[in-house]
């Protein structure tokens, strides 16, 4: 029997919605799609709530149309400069007397590691494993191995409770339940980075509208991942000062003739803000956009490079930098990228298979949505001894995800 | 850009026609102020009076000013603050009594003081408190630290909340986005050059518009009364043009200043002094297009005050200036003001008027579209959750994000602010 699946990302200039239809063998075809602007929404946190809610339901009602199906739970893309991640550590002895991992001594380790409670007003969004060890090795599944200790880390993501149950209410609004709450900057790392990269190790930034998320993977694993409150909106504001034009003539420069990086070619290039030559049309020198948006993007990789420190080792990181997002489309960021953080930046290209149509930079969080999802149905018979339900489910979905994908 | 024609024709008018009987007082406060002060020429101005503050008494006798006041000796020994604000503020409280001999029947204070040091921070508030309780109507042009300058920018911006308590008008003139002024290959300091050049046509377009008899004249009540509030934001812009367009290129020049495209600047305006002045040719036709244009650009309110002067000696040339100013603390006590101020306040605010309403919030509403609608205005809204709602959305005016309640805040940047203004980067348009 073939499974439905929804995703929902509330972004900061759209909202989308995607529905999946899951087929018997673990084929995923999306079978719904459809994006609203989203007007209630500054970097990445709902400011108006009603907005908000409008955009993502007429997509979600767009792409159940297309669809023909109803889904009922959905997962829902997290992003806002509120998240914090830290990193939990636990570890426990084995308990059998054959010295044998059993799942319960991963339990054990796992409920040490998050005993942690997140600080008052603050809920955890999203645990995700970082490698088991298993007497200082790390291993892929202990269970079944010989070893006296094993040891596991969460790096946890921690939110502020109003601005999670808000993005909850968006999607109880209209009668859905959310059935996991899922790191934007996971989403679109699923998406764009393979198993191989992750193994390499490899940076994944996804430079959306309102904020801009990354990831860092070694070994296969996450471990860094953080949101800087610099998007899209900061550029066009910028240019919109920088230039004195109204936003939306703003947005249009930055779309059609933005560039990151100076172009010899430009040079002494000059551009009209509305483009007909009107009455109150005027030209602009082309370097004036470029400058603008220089200088906004490099802050916004010094900012990453920054929160990144020590953490970017070259024999660790061999995978280099993939840029995603609808920022990603900027001419010159991946230079930029580049220069400043010192690895090849590159922009990501999604897996064969994917609609040409939703193969967007844009779209790679709402599609990662529902390939994190896809993983989470594709699970069932592969570790037939686990019970399926509560804690462990969602614990051996996260073993299941550093295994396969 | 020479340095020859750093101020051209300030001194257009002549003496003959000034109107007696108000007296106005420039007062340079600090390093950055003096500086200022000096940059000013007004001789022509006879009822105009310069006065320089500083502790620093080396500084202070350089100075062009023709009055002078050094303060704090037993403080300091003649020497500066070395930035201590707190240092300077203590200082000038000794003296208030020799500052309200100064201020007496003052009834126009210009302040001119660099908030990053510790002179102008701190004695600038102190000094805007006693012309306000002398009765005096005071506008501030305070330059402002670079942001890259973390602890003076810190300190700057809580001097300025300490000024804009006390002054009517207080237009903030940042560092970085001076940067933004003058052509494109100006040096750093051709562009103070120009910003100074800015704030010294705006003071004598106020000037002007008080004492000489213009066009369309306005007189100082009227000025008075269009600002007799502690103001919020502000805004203040220069524009000129030459030839047969002259008028419509200098609003054209004017809405591009930099100075109205910052980060902390207000887009609307409660209370708006437009000031244009021309040669001869001047019809009174454009006049009334272009005063109808920036008053829709402004959103302006009730409270405009519209001045035009005729000068022979400006050809075919026009110059026009405006300085504006939102009302946002309308609806709350005025408590920190001492009582011969607040008489001075509610002499010219009926109560009907306490709750008037800012455009600010519209404005910020329709950023987003650019429509510009034509709502009618609800001034009478009496509502206090509103006030202090707009209150909140005017302290973070910070360009597309301005109505964001927190600021974005990293390594003591707010990130909002576009990052070539933090960054100094001069875009040249």
């Amino acid at each position: 029997m073939s499974k439905i699946i929804g995703a929902v990302e509330i972004g900061t200039s759209k909202a989308k919605a995607l529905i999946g239809e899951v087929a018997e063998n673990g084929v995923l075809n999306v079978v719904g799609m459809a994006s609203r602007p989203n007007e209630g929404m500054r970097k990445g946190e709902i400011v108006d709530f009603r907005k908000a809610a409008a955009a993502v339901h007429s997509a979600l009602e767009d792409a159940e149309k297309m669809s023909g199906t109803t889904v009922d739970e959905v997962y829902l893309a997290q992003t806002g400069s509120h998240l914090k991640g830290n990193m939990l550590r636990g570890s426990a002895s084995v308990a059998s007397s054959d010295n044998r991992v059993d799942v319960s001594d991963l339990q054990r380790a796992a409920e040490e590691a998050k005993r942690r409670k997140p600080d008052e007003g603050r809920t955890y969004v999203h645990h995700i494993r970082t490698p088991i060890l298993l007497d200082g090795r790390i291993v892929q599944d202990p269970v079944g191995m010989f070893g006296s200790k094993v040891d596991l880390g969460y790096w946890s993501i921690d939110g502020d409770d109003h601005a999670i149950k808000q993005a909850l209410h968006v999607i109880s609004n209209y009668s859905l339940e959310v059935k996991d709450l899922i790191l934007s900057s996971i989403a679109s790392s699923t998406m764009m980075a393979g198993p191989d990269l992750r193994r390499a190790g490899t940076l994944v930034i996804d430079m959306g509208a309102g904020v801009t998320d990354f990831a860092l993977y070694r070994q296969g694993f996450v471990a860094c991942t953080g949101v800087i409150p610099v998007g899209g909106d900061h550029v066009t504001g910028d240019l919109s000062m920088g230039l004195r034009v109204l936003e939306p003539y703003a947005e249009k420069l930055k779309i059609e003739h933005g560039k990151a990086i100076a172009d010899p070619i430009d040079e002494g290039e000059d551009i009209w803000i509305i483009g007909n030559k009107t009455i109150g049309d005027r030209s602009i020198p082309r370097k004036a956009i470029t400058d603008v948006i220089h200088v906004r993007i490099a802050e916004l990789f010094e900012i990453m490079s920054k929160e990144l420190e020590g953490l970017l080792d070259p024999d660790e990181l061999k995978g280099g930098i993939l840029l995603t997002g609808g920022g990603s489309l900027l001419p010159g960021v991946e230079q930029i990228a580049t220069k400043i953080l010192g690895f090849t930046a590159r922009r990501a290209s999604f897996p064969s298979g994917i609609d040409p149509e939703l193969a967007q930079p844009e779209n790679a969080t709402v599609l990662g949505l529902l390939h994190y999802g896809l993983e989470d149905h594709g699970l069932p018979g592969r570790i037939k001894e686990e019970v399926e339900t509560g804690f462990l489910g969602k614990f051996r979905k996260m073993v299941g995800l550093g295994a396969q994908v | 850009m020479s340095q020859d024609n750093l101020f051209p024709q300030e001194t257009n008018f002549s003496p003959e026609n000034e109107i007696p009987g108000i007296r106005a007082k420039i007062i340079g406060i600090g390093g950055a102020g003096l500086s200022l002060i000096d940059g000013l020429r007004f001789d022509n101005f006879q009822s105009v009076e310069h006065l320089a503050v500083d502790v620093d008494s080396r500084a202070l006798a350089d100075s062009l000013a023709g009055e002078k006041l050094s303060f704090g000796r037993r403080h300091t020994r003649g020497m500066g603050t070395g930035g201590e604000h707190t240092l300077a503020r203590k200082a000038i409280e000794e003296e208030k009594d020799v500052i309200r001999k100064k201020l007496d029947g003052v009834d126009l204070v210009f302040l001119l003081a660099g908030l990053g040091g510790g002179t102008g921070g701190g004695a600038a508030p102190v000094i805007a408190r006693l012309a306000r309780e002398a009765g005096a109507l005071v506008f501030a042009f305070t330059p402002l630290p670079f942001s890259w300058e973390k602890s003076r920018h810190s300190m700057a911006e809580e001097c300025l909340a300490d000024l804009r308590k006390f002054a009517n008008a207080v237009i903030p003139l940042p560092n970085d986005s001076l940067l933004q002024m003058g052509g494109a290959d100006a040096t750093a300091l051709e562009c103070f050059a120009e910003a100074g050049r800015n704030v010294s046509k705006g003071i004598s377009a106020i000037c002007s518009l008080v004492f000489r008899r213009g066009m369309i004249d306005v007189d100082f009540v009227h000025l008075r009364k269009a600002f007799n509030r502690r103001a919020g934001r502000t805004l203040f812009g220069y524009g000129e043009g030459e030839g047969e367009n002259a008028i419509r290129q200098a609003v054209r020049e004017l809405l591009l200043c930099p100075m109205l495209h910052l980060p902390d600047v207000s887009k609307a305006a409660d209370a708006l002094l437009i000031l244009i002045t021309g040669g001869t040719g001047m019809g009174m036709a454009a006049l009334q297009q272009v005063s109808s244009e920036i008053r829709d650009e402004f959103k302006a309110g009730e409270h405009i005050v519209f001045g035009a002067h005729v000068d022979e000696n400006m050809g075919d040339r026009v110059q026009i200036t405006v300085l504006g100013a939102t009302d946002l603390e309308a609806g709350t006590p005025t408590a920190d003001v001492a009582p011969a101020a607040r008489e001075v306040i509610d002499e010219v605010l009926p109560k009907s008027k306490v709750a008037h309403s800012s455009k600010l919030k519209r404005e910020i509403a329709k950023s987003t579209h650019k429509t510009v609608s034509v709502e009618p205005r609800s001034k009478k809204k009496d509502d206090l959750d509103q006030n202090t709602f707009e209150f909140m959305e005017a302290e973070n005016q910070r360009g597309i994000f301005g109505d964001l309640p927190s600021r974005n805040i990293y390594a003591g940047e707010d990130l909002d602010v576009p990052a070539y203004l933090r960054r100094g980067v001069k875009i040249a348009i």
